[in-house]
């Protein structure tokens, strides 16, 4: 018992403190700017129910983290192939069972609950990524372990695809390089895919795509080229975005302040949601957001410090993937409402209103602790 | 550690290359970030401005017009409305709805306050399409008990208020109504820009009715009277055009007060004498040019043109013979006749030709070659002085006269009494009347000037065009001794702030050169004419004070037909004259019996009300016959001048 006490109080000690404080004070950020988005102005107060149910997901993903860097990381990996299955079904169950929002079927309703199997389909590739990319069966170099990878990314990436829901489907592309990349993939095959995936975008935009993708997703591509084509459909959330962020300035209007979300510009439906970074750049400014940038510039150094410091390429390449997954998060997000991305329907992590996402982000986080904790004492 | 057996490792650098890309990603984040908000910050501030602000200008409020006592001509009074502001009201989803709600909140209002609807379903979609973030304004000018009603149960109606909009107001009904002119419905083009507050000039986004003068001082003075900073509004609205908020509001302006040299009372003395004629006075103080009344018959009502005028109103009014909208004061242009007389013999003594003692023998006519001009006294005056003649305003006299100093100081004269050119009283619409002179013969008439024309000029006939308020400037100046004023309308104008500004009076460019001997005998004879008991002005005469007049009589139309225009230029006192009248009734009998008896009731009010001499009674006005035509025609123009 007193065992037990003592290693506990080891793993406490153990974490990445650092990471838990830029974690909570981004947490912290997107509390408050999910209630600004919910502000109406004085005599409304706030609207909806984003903010309160903010909370209690960040509560539930709290004590999922809590348990994942509390359990050995190697035992998760083990199961990876597992939850791989588990998520593949569950996708497959959305294909069939799903609720359908706009027009696309991304949620199972689990108690009452909608659930985003995609979010958590995520996480089960990047461990089981981790887990075949460090095999002492797979030679990391070779051909066949840049197959298998895109081969196992394939299945989910298909799935998410037919729900539809580009954007996250497309997330998982360049995480599986980056893993690929980290294990000591061939630098040849990698750079082939590289040139495949440009080649990829070409043929999304050539009339030729529409085999492959839905004409929503086509028509985004198109207005990413040229936002003032179409200032009044799929241009608009591109446009008012970014008037929101240009017209923060420096400094910002002020928390509560933005007008761009509180008069609807910035439609009230995706404020809190996918566009709560224009809500912060206009409210808090170049400052405000490249603070924000900062600290998930920071919160993705501690990652990679503890993929460095990870006790087994295993750990290394989990803690690399979960990275990843958070890079590629932030950057799309924000090049997107800056317009340097096209619109897709991805989230900020930590920030973003969301309660699948948010349990798969602190998920990720737990799994990147459990590595940090039983990191090799190698520190410079 | 052999390399075949593929043992797993952590390779650093790739690490620290992965980590140094993703960092260099965020740095062009950043790159960008700052391009958008630092660099194009304010390009961006502007769009959103664009988008979600809108300026409202808010009409100032219209200066008064006042006579010179302070009586109010033009105001303003409170028009009760009842505004519906439409952002409480909207319904999401189509528009319909929304135009459904507020269609059921205007019927339960009308219900409450027992009013028709003035607004139809169609008004209210408008509205919401074209001015969505402004309060619809749904009944106008409501009488107290509408309000009172509405004020009680306000409380049911969410969303709707009473509120209060300026309307212009003419007390004094159709009084001056050529002069005060009427305002209108402003259109937005004339409107000042938003820049007044030193911003960049735009146009506004919204204009709230405003008032603009239309004509008469109202339209000269627009712009004293209509405030120059009007205010300005500016709202915040949401993506769908409703008003969020209120930014800023910069209340409006009071425009400026007109005092106007007018006296309402002696105004409304010659409306009265002029009732039911059509005709023209106007009356002028000869020691400053104030323009004590300018009176033009028929008129209008100007309150039925606010705020804009019912198509059936207007039609009536532009159509009707007697041309009510048309200001002869100003605008009309008559043959002098008679009256033109004194400007001859000045012309005549001036020229040195002709002196004041010099008699010539009227025997009734006057040759001239193979024409005969008949003087108006077929027997004739006899042998007659220059006081005589205007006296009892002989024909033949003036024609001697004319001929003797020639027609171009006839006409030289005319010029200098300010004839044939406009007087620049403040209004629209003025005309210069004509002087005839040889270069005008030759190009309308393709013909030289001859004796006759002169002999025509001399007793105000033949081409000779004036207006009645140029006759009012002249009587002043032969009241006045010969300073030729501009006739002064406006005597100042006072700043909403109490600063008023002056208006002095101002003598017309290039008056007449009188010698004080010349004008002496002028006036004793129109003294003569009014107060002796064969003067052809006798019917002007007043107890207490000493009129001085001269009559006219002017031939218009088709020679025969009988229709005259009958005038008097008077002037009193004749001691110290504060009062100068030119008086004009179209279609007359002549001078003496139509306007000498209407000067007299209008002498006879002024001296009552404005000085409180004791005047008599007024006898009621004679009835004009109407026009006899002669069955004589005659071989040259005839002026014709009442029998005694």
């Amino acid at each position: 018992m007193k065992k037990r006490m003592q290693a506990g109080w080891r793993i406490f000690l153990a974490q990445d403190w650092l990471a838990v404080l830029l974690a909570a004070g981004l947490l912290a950020a997107g509390l408050s700017f999910i209630y600004s988005a919910s502000w109406r102005g004085e005599d409304t107060g706030i609207v909806g129910s984003w903010f309160s149910k903010q909370i209690w997901w960040a509560a539930l993903g709290a004590a999922v983290a809590l348990a994942l860097a509390a359990t050995d990381y190697r035992f998760w990996l083990r199961q990876s192939w597992w939850f791989y299955a588990g998520t593949l079904v569950l996708l497959a169950l959305v294909l069939v069972a799903g609720k359908k929002v706009y027009g696309a079927y991304r949620w199972l309703v689990i108690f009452g609950i909608p659930v985003q199997p995609s979010e958590f389909a995520k996480v089960a590739l990047v461990l089981v990524l981790a887990r075949v990319l460090s095999s002492p069966l797979v030679r990391q170099r070779s051909f066949g372990a840049v197959l298998l990878a895109l081969g196992l990314m394939a299945l989910p990436f298909g799935l998410i695809l037919e729900e539809p829901d580009l954007g996250t489907a497309m997330i998982l592309v360049p995480t599986t390089v980056f893993m690929l990349f980290a294990a000591g993939g061939g630098l040849r095959y990698l750079f082939g895919l590289a040139v495949l995936g440009l080649g990829a975008v070409a043929a999304a935009l050539s009339p030729l795509a529409r085999f492959v993708l839905d004409d929503y997703q086509r028509e985004r591509i198109a207005t990413f080229l040229d936002p003032s084509r179409d200032p009044l459909g799929s241009g608009w959330n591109a446009l008012q975005s970014a008037i929101a962020v240009g017209s923060g300035g420096l400094s910002g209007k002020g928390f509560l302040n933005g007008s761009q979300n509180v008069l609807g510009f910035l439609p009230r439906t995706v404020s809190p949601t996918d566009f709560i970074f224009p809500v912060i750049a206009e409210e808090t400014g170049f400052i405000g957001a490249s603070l924000l940038l900062l600290g998930f510039a920071a919160l993705l150094t501690c990652y990679i410090r503890t993929a460095w410091t990870a006790k087994d390429p295993a750990g290394s390449l989990l803690a690399t993937g979960i990275a990843s997954l958070l890079f590629c998060h932030v950057f799309v997000n924000i090049g997107m409402t800056i317009g340097l991305l096209p619109i897709t329907g991805l989230p900020l992590p930590l920030v973003s209103s969301g309660g699948s996402f948010m349990v798969s982000t602190l998920a990720g986080f737990g799994l990147v602790q459990s590595v940090h904790v039983r990191r090799m004492r190698r520190e410079v | 550690m052999p390399r075949d057996r593929f043992i797993p490792e952590v390779h650093v650098w790739r690490l620290l290359l992965l980590w140094l890309a993703m960092l260099a990603c965020f740095g062009a984040l950043t790159y960008r970030l700052w391009n958008l908000q630092v660099a194009q910050g304010m390009e961006y501030q502007r769009r959103l401005a664009k988008q979600s602000l809108r300026s409202v200008r808010i009409p100032g409020i219209r200066g008064r017009i006042l006579d010179r006592n302070g009586v109010r001509m033009a105001d303003n009074r409170p028009s009760y409305c009842v505004s519906l502001y439409l952002e409480e009201l909207r319904r999401s989803g189509n528009v319909q709805r929304t135009v459904d709600n507020v269609m059921e909140s205007l019927y339960r209002i009308a219900e409450a306050m027992d009013r028709p609807l003035q607004m139809s379903p169609q008004d209210v979609r408008l509205h919401l399409g074209r001015r969505t973030p402004l309060p619809l304004v749904a009944w106008r000018d409501l009488d107290e008990a509408a309000v009172a009603r509405f004020a009680e149960r306000a409380s049911e109606f969410p969303g709707a208020e009473l509120t209060v909009e300026p309307v212009r107001v003419y007390p004094q009904g159709g009084s001056a109504c050529h002069m005060l002119g009427y305002v209108g419905r402003a259109d937005s083009a004339s409107l000042p820009d938003a820049g007044d507050d030193g911003e960049a000039p735009e146009k506004y986004h919204y204009y709230l009715p405003e008032m603009a003068g239309k004509s008469g001082i109202e339209k000269r003075l627009d712009g004293v009277l209509r405030a120059n900073a009007g205010g300005k509004l500016e709202i915040q609205v949401d993506v769908a055009g409703f008003k969020f908020d209120e930014v800023s509001r910069r209340a409006p302006g009071k425009g400026s007060d007109v005092v106007l040299a007018v006296d309402s009372r002696i105004q409304r003395a010659a409306e009265a004498v002029l009732e039911g004629q059509r005709g023209a006075a106007v009356v002028v103080d000869p020691r400053n040019g104030d323009v004590l009344a300018l009176a033009s018959a028929p008129g209008f009502d100007p309150n039925q043109f606010v705020p804009s005028v019912p198509a059936k109103v207007w039609n009536q009014l532009l159509k009707a013979e007697a041309r009510p909208l048309y200001n002869r004061a100003t605008g009309g242009e008559y043959a002098p006749g008679s009256t033109f007389k004194p400007v001859t013999l000045l012309a005549a003594l001036h020229s040195g030709k002709v002196s004041a003692d010099m008699r010539f023998t009227c025997p009734g006519y006057f040759e001239l070659g193979s024409a005969r001009f008949r003087c108006w006294q077929h027997w004739g005056h006899g042998s007659i002085d220059l006081q005589a003649a205007i006296r009892y305003s002989c024909n033949v006299y003036l024609f001697h006269s004319a001929l003797e100093c020639g027609p171009e100081a006839v006409q030289a004269m005319a010029r200098d009494c300010g004839f044939g050119r406009k007087t620049d009283i403040s209004l629209d619409f003025e005309r210069p009347g004509l002087v005839p002179d040889n270069a005008w013969k030759r190009t309308a008439r393709r013909d030289s000037w001859r004796d006759g024309d002169t002999c025509n000029l001399s007793i105000g006939q033949g081409a000779l065009l004036v207006t009645p308020v140029q006759m009012g400037m002249y009587a002043a100046a032969l009241a006045n001794g010969g300073t030729l004023w501009q006739p002064r309308l406006v005597g100042r104008i006072v700043a909403a702030g109490g600063e008023a500004q002056e208006i002095a009076p101002a003598k017309a460019s290039g008056g007449p050169s009188w010698e004080a001997r010349h004008i002496r005998v002028v006036r004793e004879g129109m003294r003569d004419a009014v107060n002796q008991p064969d003067g052809s002005g006798k019917r002007a005469k007043l107890p207490n004070v000493t009129v001085a007049a001269k009559t006219g009589t002017a031939e218009y139309g088709v020679k025969g037909a009988g229709r005259k225009m009958t005038w008097m230029i008077a002037f009193a006192p004749f001691e110290d004259p504060r009062y100068a009248v030119a008086l004009l009734v179209e279609d007359g009998v002549s001078g003496g019996t139509t306007a000498a008896p209407r000067v007299k009731q209008l002498l006879a009010q002024v001296f009552a009300e404005v000085e409180g001499l004791e005047m008599p009674v007024p006898a009621p006005l004679p009835e004009i016959p109407a026009p006899v035509p002669e069955t004589v025609p005659e071989a040259a123009p005839v002026p014709a001048e009442e029998p005694a």
